[in-house]
């Protein structure tokens, strides 16, 4: 990382008035996604900047997965644009998406509950080939995550609802995303353990990933992320800098309680 | 019943059971993927003999568009058995393009696609006897090279001896299951091809090509169907078209025995389901299958999800 992006990636101020305006990694124009007949998503206009922690905010239902959904793939879009480091990704299948560099922790976690811990990382990585790397990163998820590395060889069935969580964002983290999807790290987990999976979030942002973060607690993701998009019954309902949708008298109301 | 006659029905009956073993996990392979019983297995197991027959450079006989043709190549037995084996893979694989992908396509409900793999049968069996009659054929002698007709397990004083086909039936299979059970367990495509069968959609998100691998699945799958075909046919002969109808019954015995979607499921429930045969009194080997299925009948109210089958299954 170069200075100029240690200082963008501390002080947006800086990034503001000093660096290039960023390119987007991701952009989506006008999706709109049907599901089950109803429209999920609607008109859905979304940037995500090289280095930037992103966070979708909305009520159960609001198409917060879908969006992440749509995304990697798993879901086709009725009609509108994905576009990934300015290539067309919109019908692009899932698995060859993973290999551009996009990666998703799921809603629900889905770790393979049949398969080892170790598997289950190595699994992550199954689209690259360099193996010396692989295996630096697979000791890299160890020191992140020490719970795992004490778990290896049990299968991921086992092992605790946070502990899942973890083994689901070091899976996705095993391919060397360069964009990471994150869908609700927190649900579901003691509070305890929801700081720790966030303090790891701020932790990878540093080292240069560049994260969408789909979470219900808002104050905590508008804490930890750039930007902000509210989402409402599927539209896009107000957009902008965390810390001002933070003290948004609207976004407090609906979202912060 | 005397030690010398024990011991070689109990060898028989693992060289039958391992036939079963691989023939059976061709099903199990694409039901943990798919969730579905693949209905043509057996005629697949059917077109491997076939196949093999025509590799080695055999004459058809008098009825069928193919009557009394041959090919060019007379390839000796194990080259034909592995190329044969391997068509009848990319028959598989037809099949799944065929029958299987574009209900899978539709989300439509899979007893369609059950149907749909019966009516695939249907059509090979009938291409089978369209082209090369209904006539009984049989592995040329030399089939085994030189090999002596059987192998002597005892003494010479008390000999038990067990046909040479028999041999090799059990160690090709044994062979198989090793590197099967290698692939699956320990290679990174094996876990890729597991993962799919648990979850694909979390498949998709690692970077798998799940469609990829049904396709694999499906070959694999086929290939242990021609390779027991073919391996059945050169201990007995190939009795026509519909050959691998009742086989391919007695496989999904086996898979329900040994517990749907596992795999060491469908070698013990193979094996198990050798044994009892071979152990089914002389007098009464004409109602062996009948031993065979009401085992499976008593298995199944008394443990209806098999010997090693998971009490739950889970499908996402």
């Amino acid at each position: 990382m170069t200075l100029s992006e240690a200082l963008a990636s501390e002080f947006p101020t800086y990034r503001a008035f000093f660096m290039k305006p960023p390119i987007p990694l991701l952009e989506i124009k006008e999706l709109y996604v049907n599901y089950g007949g109803i429209q999920a998503l609607q008109n859905i206009d979304l940037t995500v900047n090289a280095g930037e922690v992103v966070t979708l905010i909305g009520a159960n239902g609001a198409g917060k997965s879908t969006t992440l959904r749509a995304i990697s793939r798993l879901i086709n879009p009725r009609s509108g644009q994905i576009v990934y480091q300015g290539r067309d990704i919109t019908r692009r299948p899932a698995h060859e998406v993973v290999q551009l560099g996009i990666a998703h922790s799921p809603e629900g976690r889905r770790v393979l509950a049949r398969q080892t811990v170790l598997d289950n990382l190595e699994l992550g990585a199954y689209t690259r080939s360099n193996l010396a790397a692989v295996r630096a990163d697979l000791d890299r998820q160890f020191e992140i995550f020490p719970r795992l590395a004490e778990r290896r060889l049990q299968l991921a069935g086992t092992l605790s609802g946070g502990e899942q969580q973890m083994l689901a964002i070091a899976r996705a983290l095993m391919s060397r995303p360069k964009l990471l999807l994150l869908d609700e790290p927190s649900l579901g987990l003691a509070p305890a353990i929801v700081l720790e999976i966030f303090s790891i979030i701020r932790d990878l942002r540093a080292t240069g990933v560049t994260i969408l973060l789909v979470e219900q607690n808002a104050k905590l993701a508008l804490e930890r992320a750039d930007r902000g998009y509210i989402l409402e019954a599927g539209r896009i309902t107000l957009t902008g800098q965390a810390s001002n949708l933070l003290n948004d008298d609207l976004v407090r109301k609906a979202y912060l309680g | 019943m005397d030690i010398t006659l024990f011991v070689q029905q109990f060898l028989n009956g693992l060289s039958i059971g391992s036939i079963y073993a691989i023939f059976a996990l061709g099903y199990t392979l694409i039901f943990s993927i798919l969730g579905i019983i693949n209905f043509a297995h057996g005629a697949l197991f059917t077109l491997g003999a076939y196949f093999t027959y025509a590799l080695m450079g055999e004459a058809f006989g008098l009825n069928g568009l193919l009557a009394n043709a041959a090919l060019p190549v007379k390839l000796p037995f194990a080259l034909a058995l592995i190329l044969g084996s391997a068509l009848a893979g990319l028959v598989g694989v037809a099949v799944e393009r065929i029958a299987f992908r574009p209900l899978r396509r539709k989300r439509a409900d899979s007893l369609l696609t059950v149907v749909s793999s019966l009516g695939v049968a249907l059509v090979i069996v009938n291409l089978i006897q369209y082209l090369v009659g209904a006539e009984n054929y049989t592995f040329p002698g030399n089939t085994y090279g030189n090999l002596p007709a059987a192998i002597n397990f005892g003494t010479a004083e008390k000999p038990i001896p067990i046909r040479t086909v028999q041999v090799v039936i059990f160690g090709v299979s044994v062979v198989i299951l090793t590197i099967l059970t290698y692939f699956i367990n320990r290679t990174k495509y094996g876990k890729a091809m597991k993962a799919v069968a648990e979850d694909p959609i979390t498949a998709s998100l690692l970077g798998i090509n799940t469609d990829g691998f049904i396709v694999l699945t499906f070959f694999i799958s086929s290939f242990l169907a021609g390779l027991a075909g073919t391996l059945v046919a050169s201990s007995v002969s190939i009795p026509g078209p519909y050959f691998g109808i009742a086989f391919g019954l007695k496989g999904l015995a086996v898979i329900v025995l040994g517990g749907l979607g596992s795999i060491p499921g469908a070698v013990l429930g193979g094996v198990v389901i050798g044994l009892i045969e071979a152990f089914v009194p002389a007098d009464y080997s004409a109602y062996k299958d009948a031993f065979a299925f009401g085992i499976l009948f008593i298995m199944l109210l008394v443990r209806p999800q098999g010997l090693l089958g998971r009490r739950f299954v889970q499908k996402v």
